[in-house]
């Protein structure tokens, strides 16, 4: 079943309905949350557990001028920069607190990727996990981020050059 | 590393997660925020009925010594308390 019609479901207070559509994004919702705690998994899950509920409770109100998905990453982003606006400064550690590498190859390079972000901004973060990893188009995550497409674009510029750079050794 | 190696580092989906855990938490959270309504409401009961507990006790100590004390009007306020009270239970039980 298609996102409109359990949307539509949902909007009507069918839980199992939205019960499916969590299920369906739930994994990409919290590897953005992921991606913007910086690797704190719980923290992660917790803002991802708010932005479904916080979905749950205004999914009536979702006119489906986006995609539910693009409504959804608007709604975590949200939640975290209100989680970031009350957390105290010198929690603002730019480290990656997830898994170490253990492996070789393409898991290594994954955590090398992910401590090169954690030293990003949290916009240029969002920009480039959903720009990329998430694969929206450029006006799609402008809306999710609620910026402006400029805002975004040089963004995404921003945080791969910084990232390029830290990649190859270098100090952003 | 050149920009198309980056891209396609960037571009590599993100760890898929297991969703059951997830799902019972947040279908859990769901049930407590759909309850918050029938909460608010038994809340509101026990403060309803903590008045009219009060009101009944000052108008029964009125009553007890006057002459025009209606002998139906003690036990008709003791059953609408008591309808009260179920109401707010039946409140409260509908959360759990």
């Amino acid at each position: 079943m298609d996102d409109s019609a359990l949307v539509s479901r949902a909007a009507a207070k069918d839980v199992a309905a939205f019960s499916m559509l969590a299920r369906q994004h739930q994994s990409k919702v919290r590897g953005l949350l992921m991606r913007l705690t910086r690797g704190n998994h719980t923290l992660a899950d917790d803002l991802s557990q708010e932005t479904f509920l916080e979905a749950w409770r205004g999914i009536g109100n979702f006119r489906g001028d986006s995609a539910f998905a693009t409504w959804l990453y608007r709604i975590a982003y949200s939640r975290f920069l209100m989680h970031a606006r009350k957390r105290k400064p010198d929690d603002q550690l730019d480290e990656w607190e997830g898994e170490t590498a253990s492996g070789e190859g393409a898991a290594h390079a994954r955590i090398d990727l992910e401590r090169a972000m954690a030293k990003l901004s949290a916009p240029e973060r969002a920009a480039l996990t959903l720009c990329f990893a998430l694969g929206l188009s450029n006006t799609e995550a402008a809306d999710a981020l609620e910026m402006p497409l400029g805002t975004l674009k040089s963004h995404v510029l921003r945080g791969r050059e910084k990232l390029k750079t830290i990649l190859e050794g270098g100090t952003p | 590393m050149n920009d198309a190696e980056l891209d396609t580092l960037l571009s590599t989906p993100l760890p898929e997660r297991d969703a059951a855990d997830f799902s019972i938490a947040l279908m859990e959270h769901i049930a407590h925020d759909a309850a918050r309504p029938a909460r608010i409401a038994s809340w509101v009961m026990v403060g309803v009925l903590f008045v009219i507990v009060t009101a009944a006790c000052l108008f029964g100590a009125s009553l007890a010594g006057s002459a025009i004390a209606d002998p139906l009007l003690i036990p008709t306020i003791l059953i609408g308390l008591t309808l009260l009270l179920s109401y707010a239970v039946f409140q409260s039980a509908k959360e759990v």
